[in-house]
C-alpha cells in the first residue's frame, strides 16, 4: 500500500499544500476529511460551483483559497478561516444551513494542525487520460521482436525464446521434457478435463513419430469435451447459475440458463473467433445473425447474474463488474460511489456504462431458439402450460376487479374527488398521510390527483364542470354552472341542470352517481357518451384502474399469495417440463435510451451531472454511443484490435489455465494495483498474434501447448527452487491440483458411467441419488444455496465474476471422498467392471484397477505394497469388498488428485 | 498456482493489509509450510480476551420494549396516539401499545428485564444491554443481511466468515464456523452465513438441530459400508501409496498436506460425532438447559466452542419466528420460554468450564418492534390488533462474556422506545465492536477483492467504548 501511494505520488507529482503528505496523512485525509468536504462543502465549493472562488475538491483549490486569499494556514487552526467558519466564530458560519457535528469540526482542526495535507490532484480530479497514458496496460499492444538466447534454438517456438531471455537474466536453465505418460495426462486433463485411458497412454508412449504430440493436441482440441472443459472456465467468469438468488416470492429458477451454457460450449468447440464470441454475448440482439438464432442465447452472459431482490442498480452494477473486470481486467465497479482510488476511472465512466445497461430491457417472454418439433408430447405440454397460465391470468383479472370495485362506487368517487380539492387547500401536506388519515387508499388517491391534473390540461369535457365548481366560492357555484359551454359532456349538462347543485359536495355526488352508473350493464345499442364516462373508471389511465404493479398495493396479501401460487405453478411447470423449448435469456435495447447521470456517492437520489453513454476513457477512444442503448458499440469497442486490454486479458487467462498461473498474476486486475506482467513482451506477442490470426482460441492453445515450456518436467530442482521459488520464470512446469469437475468426472470416467455422448442440455442435480452421469459442467448451480460439496471443493462462487479458483486442502474434502455415497458407489462400480471382475488372479485384478484409475500398470513396489491388502485373509469382512476398497484408495490418491 | 492463493507473495500482500503479518509470518516462516489450509489458527491485530463467538440470532425481530427496554411511559397513552406521532415502518401502525409483560430490576446493577427473560436476567450483571441499536430499513431481508454480513443488498462475507478468515480455528477436526437452526433455515437462507468472495471454506456449515443424531447433522461423517478397522486399513494403504508417490517427487507441501487431510478427516469422524452428540451430557446439564430444540442448539453450541470451534450461530427457528405482527403476548412469551432457560444455562455452563471470559455471546434480532400497535391488514396479521410492526429505528442487542462490561446499559431509546436517541449504535458499530473484542481493528481488517479492500464494516463503524470492560 505504501509503495503504491509512493508510486502514484511519484509520477503525478502535482501540488500539495504543505510538504508532500505522508501515507498516514493521506489516509487521515481520505478517511476523515474528504468525506466532510464531499458531504457538506463541495456542493458550493466544488467542480460545479465555486462560491467565493473557493473549491475544496482539489489540492490546488485549497491552496488558492477564496478570491480574497487562502482559507487555511497550515499548522495554525486559529488563524485558518476554514476552521473559524466551521466553528461559526468568524465572519462566515459554514456550512450556512447547519453546523457540522463537533467530531467533524475537531477532525478539521486536527487536519489543519498537522499541516492540512491534501493528496496531489491525481486520480480524483486530474485528467484520467494523462495518467492512463503511462500505465503499461493502457498502452497499445506492441509487436515485440523475438529475443535470442543460447538456451533455445532460433527456430524454437517463440514462447520458448521469450522465456529463455528471462532464464538467461536469472541464471536458470529449462527443465527437461516430461515423460510421455505424464504429458498425455497433463494435456488431456488440461484440454478436455478427462484423463486418457491406459490404452491411449500406451499408444502415445509408444508412438515415436515426430508429430505424435501435435496430433494429440489436435485430436483433443477437436473433441467435444474440449468445449465442455473450457466452457466451464468461461462460466466461472460469467458467474453462471441456474437460479436468481433471493427474489421474494417469484420463481427462483432461471429455466433457460442452460441455453447460455450450450452456446458457450458450442462456440468454443467451433472455435468461434473470440471477438465474435464477445460481441454476441454483449449484443447478439443487435447483430445480423442470419437464420440461426441460437447465438441469442449468448446474452445470458449478462442476464444470468444475481437479481438482488430485483434492485435494478445492483443488477446493473453486477453487469458492469462482469464486463469490465471479466473482459478487460479493470475494476470499474470501484467507481460506483467515488472516483477510482488507483486507476484512471472516474465515477462518470461508471455511469456511462450504467447508462448502457439502464437503456437495455429484458423481455418477459423470451424468444424460442432452434426448431421445435411439434410432437404429441410437445403439444400436450403446450396445452397444459396454457391451462395453467390461463388459470393464473383469470384469477388475476378477478382479483383486481374485486380489489378495485370498492373504488368505483358512487360514494367513493365523490369522496375521492372532494378530497383532491381539500388537499389542494392544505399546503405542505403529505398526500399519502392525508389519504391514510381519511381512510382512503393512497395509491388510488394519488392516481385521482394525477388524472385530474391531466384532465384539466386537456379541458376534459367530463370534468370541466368540476373544475369550474371547485375554483369558485361555494355561493357562486350554481351561477357558474348555469353558463357551462356546450362542449361539456351531455349527460353532465343534463344532470347538473336537473338537480341544481348548491355545494361542491353536491357536484361531487353527481359525478359519483353518473360515473358509477355508467358501469351498470345496459341492454341496447352501445352508447359512446356513456362509454366515455365508464372510461373514467376503467380506461387505460383511469384512476381506479391501475396497472398490476400498482394495483398490487390495493389487493389484500392473502389473495396475492394465492395468485403467486398459481403464477409460480405455471412458471415451474414450464421450467421443469422436458418438452419446454429452449429460449434465449436475451436483453434488448429499450425503446428510449436512458440519459445517465452520475449518482453522487452511489446514491440514486443524489443526482449529479449528465454524462453520455460511452467507453471508459482509459481504454477506448471517447465517442458517445449513439445507437440504441449503446451496447453494440460497447461490444465492438471491447472486441476491437485497438482495445489495449481485451486481447491481453484473454491470452493471459488462457495462459493461466495452461500453466497454473498468469503472466499477469492478478488476472482480472490489470490496473495500477494489479501485478505487473512477468513477461510483458511475451504477453504482447501472444496478444498481437491472437488478434492478427483472427482471434482463434484454438490457434492460441496450439501455440502455447507446442512450446517446450509446456512440455517441461514439473520436478523442482534444488537450484531452481532457490533461484525462483514461485516459478515466476517458468523454468519448470507447475504441478497442479485438479479441481472439482476433474475429480468428480474422473470418478465417473473410472467407473465407466460417464456419459460423454450428448453435448449440451438442461442442468442436472449432481448430488442426489441416483447420481447423474452427465459431466459436472451440466450440474445445477443454485447460487442461493450452493451445495456443500461445491463449496468444500472450491467451486467458483456464482455470486460474481470468478477469475480463478481457490485451492484449499481441508478434511471435509477427504470426508466426501472417504464416505460419500457418490465416492463409494463409483469405487464399487470400478470393481464391478468386467476388466476387474473377470480377471482371474489378485495381481490381474490390481493391474486392471490401476489401469482404469491411473492409466498405467502398477510398479513392482506398488504391487508389493498392495498385495497384503488384496490378499490378506484377516481383512475385516464386509459387503463392500476388497476390490472396491482398493479402487477407492486409488481414487483418493495424490496421483489421481494432482497433475505433474 | 502453487497454493490456495495465486501466490504466496500475493497472499502476503492480501493478508498483510488485512490481518497483519504478525499472525501469518510465523506460520509461513516454518520451513516448507503449506498455506493451503486456511483454517490454521492465526493471531489477530492485538491481543484480545475473546477467542470464540456464540451468536444467538433471534431472527424475526424481538420487541425491545417487551424484553430489555422497559417503557412505562407507554401506559399513559395506552390505546391513544403517541404525542410525537409514529415513525414510518413497514406497515401501518396505530395507538400506543404498552408491554403486556412485567419488568423488574435484577442483580447489583438493577437493570430492568422483562418477566419473559427471567432466567437470563439472573446473569444481568454479566450482560451489557445495548438499547440504542438501529438499522437501515424496516424489512426483514435487508436487515438479516445487514446484521449478518454488514451489507443489506450486495453479496458480502458473513461476520462468522470474516472471523474464521481472520483467526482460523483451534480444532482442525471440526468445522470452524457452524450455524444451527432447527427444522430449516432462517430467511435469506445460506446468505446469512455466506463466505461471498472469501474462499468457500469460510462459509458456515449449516446444521439442522431438529435432529439429535450426529450422523444426521453432518454430511459424510460416517462411512455406511465400512467398519472402522476396515477404513483404517484402507487409509493405511492410501498413506503408503501416497508416500511412495511423494518420495518419487520433490518435496511439495501440497502433497504433504493432502496426505495429512485424510488423517484429519479420520479423526474428525470420531470427534465431530462426539461434539454434536448432546446425549452424552449429564442429566444435570440436560435438565439445566431444559427441553426443546433451542436448548439442544445452545448446548451443542457450548460443546462446539468447548472444542475450539471459532464461531457458532444459533438461529431460533426457520424463517423469522420472532416476527410477532399479532398475538405478541402469546408469541413472545412462547419464544422467550424456548430460549430463556437455555441462555441462562449456557452462561452458567461456560463459567463452570472457565470459558465465559474468552467467549463472546451476542443476543439479538435483525431489528426490534414498534411500541405502537400494528393496524389490521388482511393476510398479514390475521386481522388482529395485538401485535407490533418491524422497527429499525431502535432496538436492543446484548453482549456477554470476554471483554464485555457486564451489568451495563449502553444508549437509550426515546421515551416510548421507538427510536434510538442516546449514544446510538448502528449495526456497523456493533460489528466494529465485536471485531475489536476479538482483537481486530475493523478498519484494517480487510480483504482485497476486485480491486478494493473490503471490510465487514464497509466504510462505517466505530468501536463503542462503553461496551468494553
Amino acid at each position: 500500500m505504501r509503495l503504491i501511494y509512493a508510486t502514484i505520488l511519484a509520477f503525478v507529482g502535482g501540488s500539495v499544500i504543505a510538504a508532500e503528505p505522508t501515507n498516514e496523512q493521506i489516509e487521515f485525509f481520505e478517511k476523515k476529511i474528504r468525506p466532510i468536504f464531499v458531504d457538506n462543502c463541495v456542493k458550493c465549493h466544488g467542480a460545479k460551483k465555486q462560491e467565493a472562488g473557493l473549491r475544496l475538491d482539489t489540492a490546488a483549490g485549497l491552496k488558492k483559497g477564496t478570491d480574497t486569499g487562502p482559507v487555511v494556514v497550515a499548522g495554525d487552526p486559529a488563524k485558518s478561516l476554514l476552521v473559524k467558519s466551521v466553528r461559526r466564530e468568524g465572519e462566515y458560519a459554514m456550512p450556512p444551513s447547519k453546523a457540522l457535528p463537533p467530531a467533524a469540526v475537531a477532525a478539521l482542526t486536527e487536519w489543519v494542525k498537522i499541516g492540512a495535507p491534501f493528496p496531489a490532484d491525481s486520480v480524483q480530479t486530474g485528467d484520467a487520460a494523462t495518467l492512463g497514458k503511462s500505465h503499461w496496460a493502457f498502452q497499445p499492444v506492441r509487436d515485440p521482436a523475438v529475443p535470442k538466447s543460447k538456451l533455445v534454438a532460433d527456430t524454437a517456438n517463440p514462447i520458448d525464446q521469450f522465456l529463455a531471455a528471462k532464464w538467461d537474466q536469472h541464471g536458470l536453465t529449462p527443465s527437461p521434457p516430461t515423460d510421455a505418460r505424464t504429458l498425455i495426462r497433463r494435456v488431456s486433463l488440461d484440454l478436455t478435463g478427462l484423463p486418457p485411458t491406459a490404452d491411449e497412454a500406451d499408444a502415445f508412449a509408444n508412438d515415436k513419430s515426430p508429430n505424435a504430440y501435435e496430433r494429440l493436441v489436435d485430436r483433443l482440441l477437436a473433441s467435444p469435451q474440449y468445449g465442455e472443459r473450457w466452457g466451464r472456465h468461461w462460466l466461472d467468469l460469467a458467474r453462471y447459475s441456474d437460479t436468481k438468488g433471493y427474489v421474494f416470492t417469484e420463481d427462483i429458477n432461471y429455466p433457460y440458463a442452460y441455453t447460455f451454457r450450450e452456446y458457450v460450449i458450442r462456440s468454443l468447440n467451433e472455435d468461434k473467433p473470440y471477438d465474435t464470441f464477445l460481441k454476441e454475448q454483449l449484443a447478439a440482439d443487435r447483430m445480423n445473425l442470419g437464420d440461426d438464432k441460437r447465438p441469442l442465447a449468448a446474452l445470458g452472459f449478462l442476464t444470468v447474474g444475481r437479481r438482488f431482490s430485483n434492485n435494478p442498480h445492483d443488477i446493473i452494477d453486477d453487469r458492469i463488474d462482469l464486463v469490465t473486470r471479466g473482459l478487460m481486467g479493470i475494476t470499474v465497479a470501484c467507481a460506483r460511489c467515488h472516483d477510482h482510488k488507483f486507476d484512471p476511472i472516474p465515477t462518470a465512466d461508471y455511469y456511462s456504462l450504467y447508462g448502457v445497461f439502464a437503456s437495455s430491457v429484458e423481455p418477459k417472454d423470451l424468444p424460442i431458439i432452434g426448431d421445435v418439433l411439434r410432437t404429441p408430447e410437445f403439444i400436450a405440454f403446450e396445452a397444459e402450460l396454457k391451462k395453467k397460465q390461463d388459470l393464473a391470468a383469470e384469477f388475476a383479472t378477478k382479483m383486481y376487479e374485486t380489489a378495485l370495485a370498492p373504488f368505483r362506487t358512487s360514494e367513493n368517487i365523490a369522496r375521492y374527488l372532494l378530497a383532491t380539492k381539500e388537499l389542494s387547500t392544505l399546503p405542505n401536506t403529505n398526500a399519502d398521510k392525508f389519504a391514510a388519515e381519511r381512510k382512503m387508499n393512497p395509491t388510488i388517491f394519488d392516481r385521482w390527483r394525477k388524472f385530474l391534473t391531466e384532465a384539466k390540461k386537456r379541458n376534459d369535457p367530463i370534468f370541466v364542470p368540476w373544475f369550474v365548481a371547485s375554483e369558485v366560492p361555494e355561493k357562486d357555484i350554481a351561477a357558474k354552472l348555469a353558463t357551462l359551454p356546450k362542449t361539456v359532456h351531455p349527460y353532465l349538462l343534463t344532470m347538473l341542470s336537473d338537480s341544481q347543485p348548491k355545494t361542491l359536495a353536491d357536484v361531487a355526488a353527481i359525478y359519483g352517481e353518473l360515473l358509477a352508473e355508467s358501469l351498470e350493464p345496459l341492454a341496447g345499442k352501445p352508447d359512446p357518451a356513456r362509454a366515455a364516462l365508464a372510461n373514467v373508471l376503467i380506461g387505460t389511465d383511469a384512476p381506479t384502474n391501475p396497472l398490476p404493479a400498482e394495483a398490487d398495493k390495493v389487493v389484500v396479501i392473502a389473495t396475492k399469495k394465492i395468485f403467486r401460487g398459481l403464477r409460480n405453478d405455471a412458471d415451474k411447470f414450464r421450467s421443469n417440463s422436458p418438452y419446454s423449448p429452449p429460449r434465449a435469456m436475451v436483453m434488448n435495447d429499450a425503446p428510449q435510451p436512458t440519459e445517465p447521470v452520475v449518482f453522487l456517492r452511489g446514491n440514486p437520489n443524489n443526482r449529479g451531472v449528465k454524462i453520455p453513454r460511452q467507453m471508459p476513457a482509459a481504454v477506448g477512444v471517447r465517442k458517445p454511443f449513439v445507437s440504441g442503448s449503446g451496447r453494440l458499440e460497447l461490444a465492438t469497442s471491447i472486441a476491437s484490435a485497438d482495445n489495449p486490454l481485451t486481447a491481453r486479458v484473454f491470452v493471459n487467462r488462457v495462459w493461466m489455465h495452461h500453466f497454473g498461473q498468469g503472466l499477469v498474476r492478478s488476472t482480472s486486475n490489470f490496473g495500477l494495483r494489479g501485478e505487473l506482467p512477468s513477461h510483458p513482451e511475451l504477453l504482447d506477442y501472444l496478444a498481437k498474434r491472437f488478434v492478427g490470426e483472427g482471434w482463434s482460441i484454438k490457434t492460441l492453445h496450439r501455440r502455447i501447448l507446442t512450446s517446450q515450456a509446456y512440455r517441461q518436467s514439473s520436478r523442482v530442482l534444488p537450484d531452481a527452487a532457490a533461484r525462483d521459488p514461485e516459478n515466476i520464470w517458468l523454468a519448470r512446469m507447475n504441478r497442479t491440483r485438479t479441481d472439482f469437475e476433474i475429480m468428480r468426472d474422473g470418478f465417473l470416467f473410472a467407473s465407466g458411467a460417464l456419459d460423454t455422448k450428448v453435448v449440451g442440455g438442461k442442468s442436472v442435480n449432481l448430488f442426489t441419488e441416483p447420481f447423474a452421469k452427465r459431466r459436472a459442467v451440466y450440474g445445477f448451480v443454485d447460487r442461493q444455496n450452493l451445495p456443500g460439496t461445491f463449496r468444500v471443493f472450491d467451486f467458483a462462487s456464482p455470486e460474481q465474476h470468478s477469475p480463478q479458483r481457490f485451492q484449499t486442502t481441508v478434511p471435509q474434502q477427504s470426508l466426501f471422498l472417504m464416505n460419500s455415497p457418490f465416492a463409494m458407489s463409483q469405487a464399487a462400480a470400478v470393481a464391478a467392471r468386467p476388466e476387474v471382475a473377470q480377471a482371474k488372479t489378485p495381481e490381474a485384478k490390481v493391474t486392471a484397477i490401476y489401469r482404469i484409475i491411473l492409466g498405467r500398470n502398477p510398479t513392482s513396489t506398488e504391487w508389493a505394497t498392495v498385495q497384503p491388502f488384496a490378499t490378506e485373509e484377516a481383512m475385516p469382512a464386509n459387503a463392500y469388498g476388497v476390490w472396491a476398497q482398493l479402487a477407492q484408495v486409488l481414487l483418493l490418491s495424490n496421483e489421481f488428485a494432482f497433475v505433474d | 498456482m502453487s497454493t490456495m492463493f495465486p501466490s504466496r507473495r500475493e497472499m502476503l500482500a492480501r493478508c498483510g493489509v488485512g490481518m497483519g503479518l504478525l499472525g501469518l509470518a510465523p506460520l509461513l516462516a516454518e520451513a516448507g509450510a503449506d498455506n493451503s489450509n486456511p483454517l490454521l489458527p492465526k493471531l489477530p491485530h492485538f491481543p484480545a480476551k475473546v477467542k470464540r463467538v456464540i451468536h444467538i440470532f433471534a431472527n424475526g425481530g424481538p420487541s425491545q420494549i417487551d424484553t430489555f427496554d422497559p417503557k412505562p411511559a407507554l401506559l399513559k397513552y395506552a390505546g391513544k396516539a403517541l404525542p410525537v406521532g409514529n415513525l414510518a415502518t413497514e406497515r401501518r401502525t396505530g395507538a400506543a401499545f404498552p408491554s403486556p409483560f412485567k419488568f423488574q430490576k435484577y442483580g447489583k446493577s438493577g437493570i430492568e428485564v422483562s418477566e419473559i427473560f427471567a432466567h437470563t436476567a439472573k446473569h444481568i450483571d454479566d450482560i451489557c444491554v445495548i438499547r440504542s441499536m438501529h438499522a437501515d430499513v424496516p424489512n426483514h431481508e435487508p436487515s438479516f443481511l445487514l446484521m449478518n454480513t454488514g451489507e443489506s443488498r450486495l453479496v458480502r462475507p458473513s461476520m462468522g466468515s470474516w472471523v474464521t478468515y481472520g483467526l482460523g480455528t483451534e480444532n482442525q477436526n471440526l468445522p470452524a464456523y457452524v450455524t444451527m437452526c432447527p427444522g430449516g433455515m432462517p430467511l435469506m437462507e445460506s446468505q446469512n452465513w455466506q463466505s461471498a468472495f472469501l474462499p468457500g471454506i469460510f462459509q458456515g456449515t449449516y446444521v439442522d438441530t431438529r435432529h439429535s443424531d450426529p450422523e444426521k447433522l453432518l454430511e459424510n461423517i460416517r462411512n455406511k459400508s465400512l467398519s472402522g478397522p476396515a477404513q483404517r486399513k484402507q487409509l493405511d494403504l492410501l498413506n503408503a501409496l501416497n508416500r511412495m508417490h511423494q518420495t518419487a517427487r520433490d518435496p511439495d507441501p501440497r502433497l504433504e498436506s493432502r496426505i495429512a487431510s485424510f488423517e484429519l478427516a479420520y479423526r474428525m469422524q470420531a470427534e465431530a460425532t462426539d461434539a454434536f452428540d448432546t446425549r452424552k451430557e449429564t442429566k444435570a446439564t440436560l435438565e439445566a438447559y431444559g427441553p426443546g430444540e433451542q436448548a439442544r442448539s445452545l448446548l451443542t453450541a457450548r460443546r462446539l466452542v468447548e472444542r475450539g470451534v471459532r464461531f457458532v450461530q444459533v438461529s431460533h427457528a426457520p424463517v423469522q419466528p420472532w416476527d410477532s405482527h399479532d398475538d405478541i403476548e402469546i408469541n413472545h412469551r412462547r419464544l422467550a420460554k424456548e430460549i430463556d432457560q437455555p441462555i441462562s444455562a449456557l452462561i452458567t455452563d461456560l463459567k463452570r468450564l472457565g470459558l465465559f471470559d474468552s467467549t463472546l455471546i451476542i443476543w439479538g434480532g435483525e431489528f426490534g418492534r414498534t411500541p405502537v400497535v400494528e393496524l389490521p391488514q388482511p393476510g398479514s396479521n390475521a386481522g388482529k390488533v395485538n401485535g407490533r410492526d418491524h422497527n429499525h429505528w431502535g432496538f436492543t442487542v446484548w453482549l456477554a462474556g470476554g471483554g464485555v462490561k457486564g451489568g451495563t446499559v449502553v444508549g437509550a431509546t426515546d421515551e416510548f422506545g421507538f427510536k434510538a436517541v442516546e449514544n446510538k449504535v448502528h449495526v456497523h458499530d456493533l460489528h466494529a465492536t465485536i471485531l475489536h473484542l476479538l482483537g481486530f481493528d475493523h478498519e484494517k481488517f480487510t480483504y482485497r477483492y476486485a480491486g478494493r479492500d473490503f471490510r465487514l464494516t464497509d466504510v462505517h463503524g466505530r468501536v463503542v467504548k462503553e461496551i468494553l470492560a
